[in-house]
């Protein structure tokens, strides 16, 4: 880490404090400007860290208020990747930040003693002793991954045009389904959807618990995977916000020196994809009469992860929903969740999760809206164990539409 | 009946440094300061501690006494100095036949040079130019001159002597060719009165022409200005020197969380004249490209100006050529006895010049006992429990910020945090502890806010005072600190003085700064007095 930035463009305004939801629920964090740009004049220094470094969720919500363009989220995780060189992280945060090597690991046990594990109380209490809150949402096991389903799945022949599709950890894991429904609607469309095996984990939860070398592992080989399939014309799909970000924003912020000088690493949005295909015909709106899906209703209710306002393409996954006749999509425009990734699963970190959370559980109880809708996976978590209702990726809602299920 | 045995006049480095040194000589001391503690020159130069090789070639002399003292400094004023190392660059503008002779000059003078490779020094300072040829360690060093004149002032008082500030002095006694008392003015108290003495010396920097002459007497000096621009950050962790003939622009001093570039050199109005112009902040922006080429996009926080006390005989110029060594002007050969005058010199050596003139000072009073202040530290160094019990109420990482800042009030502020907390910043550029603050606010010499700032570096970071010097006012008017009593006009006073170095380097951030600040205090807050929204 020889490239330090350094923090001249911070004007002191404060408003990353302001708009900081972990600043505004938990008084022990000193706030973003003070973490971030603040404290790097003194890292230059050679000063030590903050205690209250840990308290960030790496929401970024600093970066999508701050009027100034000041990498301040960059800033602290450098600033958390330096402290977890002297202190390595809790076992905890390896935990939590190698989901992927996890799921892997643990492969051929069944779902269902995982899930039955999971939820078992006395493994929940010996997870509470090592960090991970008893009482928060952890997202249950899928009983087979996305890509080994997506492997069994025969897609109909003789499609016209290609696309590769990045489930992100998520998907992968926990919510194969929603892939499904990507790979469906895609088809639809007339593209075929590839899932390489190259393409890894993007990082951002090892980045956001400490584990920064891995994290550049990861990037490096998902910029080899990325120029592989840009190089042939083909766009990569995602359906993960935060994995969206990692690449289009994080990779240049964190490890500059990996990017290829041609290449501009950007997923794009599957929202924003099918919105597209739309408007270019290439997929018709579902012409199916209100009141015909399975929800039994036609107003959803639409919550925009954070790490989707901070790649600051606009809201792609509402425009979907609005693109389709007879929905009434409504925009939440509550803030944050609260779990930012795995933040809010931690037993220090739950209770602020949870407040931070607050303003869209209340948005979601007041809403009519029986359904609720984000891209991001753990948002949906979050949004089914705060708020108490049903909440899927617009592109399920999508295909639930176009099935006329 | 007198009080003091002596007057000295400048609240200095050199000021303060005669008056500890004859207060551990036991002789009955006190200092009268027009203004306050380091406001003057001592507190507008680079904070370089010179290792001398920067006069190596033009002073040996000077170099060796540079050499010298930096040692006694690292010694005694372990809270106030910075232990970074100096690198000598030759930049593709400079003359490679100087460098032979230079380090000739600095092995004569007993100044410890080391080449270390261009791509090394680039390895240790990426921000260098990749045009650098050679370059040679030194061992310069940082020092913080506010720090080093109130821990001096601190350690006279507990030898006996006093400090007064905002005491200007208006007249000199004689009688029979010698001196018998100094008229003094309390400009706070607006109060003129007395102060029979034996012996004044005259440490008034730029200002010791202007002393000599209420004593009938005339002193060569010619006040210098010298303009600086500090940075908002540390780009360079080593003190970097061009490798030439000492010319404008060509140190860079990284200084606890910033970057001084310095110097210009020219004759100055008057001693008072020290607002710098924009012409002569481009100047230097133009003249430090060579040594770092990202100089311009760097943002820089203010500009400041000082003024060097240069001795210049009739028949001697002033500016770069002029000496910088000290002189000391015994006044009795022409015909007042009692009256010293000491000017010229550099920060580096107070200590030495301060011994010279104590030594002088002593002989004619008949005091015997030798000089200590190379011996003796300015402040304790902190116990380890006591840095523990602080750990206790500061982050941890901040207790060695404190108690390098406080020296040996250092356990005044762990037993107050204890007794009556102010752990939160007031000043978050420059994590200043309110506890900090009142505990600044309550020493005999603060008068303004200037001085708490003198002393924490409050308002000196980032955002120059827009944020901190509201939250001290109200902090100060809680406890009841004299000076808050007219918080709006104590607050303006210390705002007019931040955007007097502000004005100079509007521009990039800086000015987007500037215009938040504007706002806040113009708009938000009203600090002008508008009755209604046309005013």
């Amino acid at each position: 880490m020889t490239d330090i930035a350094q923090p001249d463009r911070c004007i002191v305004c404060t408003t990353c404090t302001v708009m900081c939801p972990v600043a505004k629920n938990c008084l022990d964090f000193l706030g973003p400007r003070m973490i971030g740009p603040a404290h790097q004049r003194f890292r230059l220094l050679g000063m030590g860290e903050d205690e209250s470094l840990h308290y960030c969720s790496n929401c970024k919500n600093c970066d999508i208020s701050c009027p100034c363009d000041v990498p301040v989220s960059t800033f602290i995780m450098r600033a958390r990747a330096e402290a977890s060189r002297e202190k390595p992280p809790k076992f905890r945060d390896w935990i939590l930040a190698h989901g992927e090597l996890l799921a892997c690991w643990l492969r051929f046990i069944p779902a269902v003693f995982k899930n039955f594990g999971m939820g078992f109380a006395p493994v929940r209490l010996l997870l509470h002793a090592l960090g991970i809150a008893r009482q928060a949402p952890l997202p249950a096991f899928a009983a087979q991954t996305f890509r080994r389903k997506f492997k069994s799945l025969s897609q109909p022949q003789n499609l016209p045009r290609q696309v590769v599709l990045f489930p992100g950890c998520f998907v992968d894991i926990y919510e194969p389904e929603s892939g499904l429904d990507i790979v469906a609607v895609l088809n639809r469309a007339g593209y075929e959807a590839i899932t390489p095996e190259g393409f890894v984990c993007c990082g951002l939860p090892l980045v956001a618990n400490g584990f920064w070398q891995n994290a550049r592992q990861n990037a490096r080989r998902n910029l080899e995977e990325l120029a592989r399939w840009t190089d042939r014309g083909l766009p990569v799909l995602t359906a993960c916000p935060s994995c969206a970000l990692m690449f289009g924003k994080d990779y240049a912020e964190y490890f500059p020196d990996l990017l290829p000088r041609n290449l501009s690493p950007v997923l794009v949005d599957v929202c924003e994809f099918l919105t597209g295909c739309m408007e270019r015909g290439e997929l018709s709106a579902p012409d199916v009469a209100p009141g015909a899906a399975t929800t039994g209703d036609d107003h959803i209710l639409y919550h925009a992860p954070c790490h989707l306002r901070a790649l600051g393409a606009g809201l792609p996954g509402l425009e979907l929903l609005r693109l389709i006749p007879g929905l009434r999509a409504e925009y939440a425009d509550s803030g944050c969740c609260g779990i930012s990734g795995s933040y809010g699963f931690k037993k220090d970190k739950y209770a602020i999760g949870m407040r931070v959370g607050s303003a869209l559980f209340s948005a979601m109880r007041q809403s009519d809206a029986k359904l609720c809708a984000s891209e991001c996976g753990t948002c949906r978590v979050q949004m089914r164990h705060g708020g108490g209702k049903q909440t899927l990726h617009p592109v399920s809602i999508l295909r639930r539409w176009l099935d006329g299920k | 009946m007198r009080a003091f045995r002596v007057v000295v006049i400048g609240g200095g480095a050199t000021g303060i440094g005669i008056l500890r040194d004859l207060s551990m000589r036991g002789v009955t001391a006190v200092l009268l300061e027009q203004g306050g503690l380091a406001y003057g020159t001592s507190s507008r130069f680079h904070g370089l501690l010179h290792s001398g090789a920067r006069y190596a070639v033009s002073d040996v002399e000077a170099a060796r006494e540079c050499i010298e003292e930096n040692a006694v400094l690292r010694r005694i004023g372990r809270h106030c100095v910075e232990k970074s190392e100096g690198l000598f660059v030759l930049t593709a503008e400079d003359d490679e036949a100087y460098v032979r002779p230079w380090l000739e000059a600095c092995a004569e003078a007993g100044i410890t040079t080391e080449a270390v490779a261009p791509d090394e020094a680039r390895r240790l300072e990426p921000a260098l130019s990749p045009e650098i040829r050679q370059v040679f360690r030194v061992p310069d060093g940082g020092i913080d001159g506010f720090r080093l004149v109130w821990h001096n002032a601190m350690s006279a008082r507990r030898h006996g002597g006093q400090v007064r500030t905002c005491h200007k002095v208006t007249g000199i006694e004689s009688a029979n060719g010698r001196v018998t008392a100094v008229e003094v003015c309390d400009t706070l108290k607006k109060e003129t009165y007395r102060l029979a003495c034996e012996y004044v010396v005259n440490a008034a920097g730029p200002w010791s022409g202007e002393i000599a002459r209420m004593a009938g007497q005339t002193v060569d000096i010619t006040p210098d200005r010298g303009t600086l621009l500090a940075f908002n950050h540390r780009f360079t962790s080593h003190i970097v020197n061009r490798l030439h003939e000492s010319a404008d622009g060509d140190i860079f001093v990284p200084h606890g969380s910033i970057t001084i570039l310095g110097t210009t050199s020219a004759r100055a109005k008057n001693p008072a004249d020290t607002t710098p112009a924009p012409e002569e902040v481009l100047r230097l922006l133009s003249l430090g490209e060579p040594l770092f080429p990202a100089v311009r996009e760097y943002r820089i926080l203010r500009a400041f100006a000082g003024n060097r006390p240069l001795y210049t005989p009739p028949d001697h110029d002033a500016g770069r050529s002029a000496s910088r060594n000290f002189v000391i002007v015994d006044h009795e050969k022409d015909g007042l006895a009692g009256f010293v005058s000491i000017f010229g010199g550099k920060l580096t050596t107070y200590r030495l010049m301060a011994e010279k003139m104590t030594d002088l000072v002593c002989g004619r009073l008949g005091v015997a006992t030798p000089c200590r202040t190379a011996e003796v530290p300015l402040a304790e160094q902190p116990s380890e429990e006591m840095l523990a019990r602080a750990a206790r109420r500061l982050p941890a990482h901040r207790t060695q910020l404190v108690a390098e800042r406080l020296g040996d009030q250092f356990a005044d502020i762990v037993g107050g945090l204890e007794k009556s907390g102010g752990s939160d910043l007031l000043c978050e550029c420059e994590l200043v502890t309110r506890a900090e603050v009142e505990l600044a606010a309550g020493d005999e010499a603060t008068h303004f806010l200037h001085d708490i700032r003198f002393r924490t570096r409050l308002g000196m970071g980032t955002c120059q005072g827009s944020y901190c010097s509201l939250r001290a006012m109200g902090a100060l008017t809680e406890i009841g600190a004299p000076f808050a009593a007219d918080a709006q006009a104590a607050l303006r006073l210390f705002l007019q003085e931040r955007w007097r170095g502000l004005r100079p380097v509007m521009w990039g951030a800086q000015v987007q700064e500037i215009e938040l600040g504007r706002a806040i205090y113009g708009s938000t807050l009203n600090l002008n007095g508008g009755d209604d929204e046309t005013d």
